[in-house]
């Protein structure tokens, strides 16, 4: 059986603007280098075009056909982030929009609308909103509607003068690509090359043809792809497109006639946005646990806010507090939002809670602490409200790591709290010791510029360097000999010796001597 | 800055009111503070401890070390600004979710630290800022200074540093008369206790042998 989906595709001029205060009368190209470093045109504004110029052409045959041609060097990382952008814009119409993967200076977009066209008022409507949008934002674009993704390439790009709004349904798709040339079918141009000697030049050329015979025709299998180009634009083939976002499964969405220009209207339509997305989520019992508003511009860009949450959740009133405290005043809403979306990114099973294996208090307790993490979170960071984690190393300072507190419940720690420092600097800092023995418990000790005198002293605790880590750096990680110290102000400090006199430091010069550092401070 | 003369012979005030301060009477009693701060929480409350301070805190005096405060549950919380710690002290305070709320916050204004107490209070919760100076108006019950003493005597060992003790003078509270008391950590609670009550040579030989040397701070 065949995928039967419907695409609007559009095709576009390149990204790279030319510079605004060119003239759109004078002939202008993009310049890019080829792999020889010949400069190559990438591509050509109307009138360059008109004056017989193609893309393809050396920037030395061009400047010798129009001497006046103004060339810019193209950039087609940025047109790529711009055509990206815009698929993430272009989600207003469909959940699911890819890029074209057939791009160099065809750049499009495939939009899947299977299923949406009466949300805008059908399929006519749909296309004309989608120019109509586009023409606000400036962008020229030809747009096609088919049954097909291939389809729709092909008429969005050669369809009729102007390309507004090629329409073919499964019954007529065959008719309407019939006269296009077979350049439409998306064949590269060795393929093309063949199939112009042997007179194929437009689609309806192929009907006839056994699809058998087509195909062997052609060298190196270039054939297989010609059917299979054409299968895929008549239905007879699937195709698989890859949405530059992966399409999420709850999905709210609203668009208003008047774009929303102030907070206070973003966030009067978020709390319906909420309602309507928390409602599937009841009927299937999920629980978002990451969530997306997605922002549509009038001026063809988009601006996103994501909260988190630690546990699944449906409360719509807690989410629209999440997306307060995340920062919804903080929108760039640019000259106003005529379309949001709101999307599940991360869902769960909501499981219904044990009653018997834990108490009532106890529940509610853990679920305000999930509460408060979040909300923390939204405002402050993920990076920010952390938790430690314990972890099985006996140097100090890897023992514990502090992990982003979203999604954990923070457990004590269980340690030697009189032996251990209740504030640790990390990394240790460096102190200046004067001890009696070598390897002896320090007599005084400068830290932070100021002196002290040890009045008691407890140690040495040896911690033997955990050899089978890798080393962080080129530094050698040697044995460290902690010592708890009193200073005669009643101060208690945690300090340690890095290396062993003897067994690792013998004297030799390109050794590097014993040192003692501070790792924390005990209450 | 006024050093306490005696030890008081009131009751330590052991039960914490819901919004306190503290300060250390000098930057290197910080350790002691957090501890005593880890000891203002009601009973045996298992509800975690939340510790918020703007970043800049805790690249001064290092981060609160788990193993070094064993039986309590952390959550940090460095922020940018003081305000941003300000809010998140009473989110965590209002949530009910927290046993005890720490914030090393400076300048808080009599209205925000009135909105604390208030939080506290709905969150059945502890409050307590810890600024480094005790000026200023605040809602606070009651105001603490501490500085750390020199440790008890370990009795198996009396060159080593003992339990830790510290001088926790109450600056001013709210019908409540100023005092200091000594505080000794406990060995199997890691908690703060009254340390002549357990020590029993009375409070008139801790008083005069502590006040010459470390008290004057």
């Amino acid at each position: 059986m065949t995928v039967w989906r419907r695409s609007a595709t559009r095709a576009r001029r390149p990204a790279s603007p030319p510079d605004p205060a060119l003239d759109p009368q004078n002939p202008f190209a993009l310049i890019l280098k080829n792999s020889r470093g010949a400069a190559i045109l990438h591509a050509l504004n109307p009138a360059a075009r008109r004056a017989g110029l193609r893309r393809g052409q050396t920037q030395a045959d061009a400047r010798a056909m129009i001497p006046q041609l103004i060339c810019k060097p193209a950039d087609p990382e940025a047109d790529a982030r711009a055509l990206t952008a815009l698929a993430v814009w272009a989600e207003r119409w469909s959940p699911s929009v890819s890029l074209d993967p057939a791009g160099e200076g065809l750049e499009g977009l495939f939009l899947d609308v299977t299923g949406a066209a009466h949300l805008f008022g059908g399929e006519k409507a749909l296309l004309a909103q989608i120019r109509d949008r586009l023409a606000e934002a400036g962008i020229p674009a030809r747009t096609a509607l088919a049954s097909t993704p291939g389809a729709a390439w092909a008429l969005a790009r050669w369809g009729e003068a102007g390309g507004e709004g090629a329409i073919a349904d499964e019954d007529t798709v065959r008719d309407r690509l019939a006269p296009l040339p077979v350049e439409a079918l998306r064949i590269d141009a060795h393929t093309l090359a063949q199939a112009r000697r042997f007179g194929l030049k437009r689609i309806g050329d192929l009907y006839p043809m056994p699809r058998a015979g087509l195909a062997r025709r052609f060298r190196d299998g270039a054939g297989v792809g010609l059917v299979q180009r054409l299968d895929q634009a008549l239905g007879f083939a699937g195709e698989a497109l890859t949405p530059v976002r992966p399409p999420p499964k709850y999905r709210a969405w609203r668009t208003w006639m008047e774009p929303v220009e102030d907070i206070e209207g973003v966030a009067a339509r978020l709390a319906e946005l909420a309602a309507d997305l928390s409602a599937p989520l009841v009927r299937d019992g999920q629980g978002a646990k990451a969530l997306t508003l997605t922002g549509f511009r009038s001026d063809g860009g988009t601006t996103h806010l994501s909260v988190r949450m630690g546990r699944p959740g449906r409360d719509a009133a807690i989410w629209l507090r999440l997306f307060r405290e995340a920062g919804l005043g903080r929108l760039e809403l640019g000259f106003g939002l005529d379309a949001l979306m709101l999307t599940a990114d991360a869902v769960e099973l909501m499981t219904p809670r044990q009653g018997a294996l834990e108490s009532e208090a106890e529940a509610k307790q853990a679920e305000s602490l999930a509460a408060l993490i979040d909300r923390l979170t939204a405002r402050l960071g993920e990076d920010r409200v952390l938790t430690p984690e314990p972890v099985d190393s006996w140097i100090p300072e890897r023992a514990e790591r502090w992990r982003p507190a979203l999604g954990r419940s923070p457990a004590a720690a269980n340690g030697d709290a009189g032996r251990r420092p209740i504030l640790l600097l990390d990394p240790p800092e460096p102190v200046e010791a004067i001890a009696e023995l070598p390897d002896g418990a320090p007599a005084r000790f400068t830290w932070r510029r100021l002196s002290r005198r040890v009045t008691r002293a407890d140690g040495p605790e040896r911690l033997s360097p955990e050899w089978w880590r890798p080393r962080p750096d080129d530094r050698q990680v040697r044995t460290r000999d902690y010592y708890r110290v009193e200073d005669d102000a009643g101060g208690r400090y945690w300090l340690f010796r890095e290396g062993l006199y003897g067994r690792e430091f013998s004297g030799a010069a390109e050794e590097r001597a014993p040192s003692w550092w501070m790792h924390g401070v005990l209450p | 800055m006024t050093p306490a003369r005696a030890l008081s012979s009131d009751v330590y005030p052991e039960r914490p009111a819901p919004l306190e301060e503290a300060c250390a009477a000098e930057p290197r009693d910080m350790a002691a503070l957090l501890l005593f701060a880890l000891s203002r929480r009601i009973g045996d409350d298992r509800r975690p401890v939340l510790v918020t301070a703007p970043r800049v805190w805790f690249a001064e005096y290092g981060r609160p070390y788990g193993p070094g405060a064993a039986g309590v549950p952390l959550i940090l919380a460095p922020t940018t600004t003081a305000a941003e710690a300000l809010w998140t002290l009473e989110q965590a305070l209002r949530s009910g979710a927290v046993a005890l709320a720490l914030g090393a916050v400076d300048g808080a204004s009599l209205a925000q630290t009135r909105r604390l107490d208030f939080a506290a209070k709905q969150g059945e919760a502890v409050g307590l800022i810890l600024p480094r100076r005790l000026d200023g108006l605040s809602a606070a019950r009651r105001r603490w200074r501490i500085s750390t003493f020199e440790s008890a005597t370990d009795p198996d060992d009396p060159r080593a540093p003992g339990p830790a003790r510290l001088i926790a003078e109450l600056v001013r509270g709210r019908g409540e008369r100023p005092g200091a008391w000594m505080l000794e950590q406990d060995d199997e609670t890691h908690r703060l206790r009254l340390a002549d009550r357990l020590a029993g040579d009375g409070l008139a030989a801790i008083g005069h042998a502590g006040a010459p040397s470390g008290l004057a701070a």
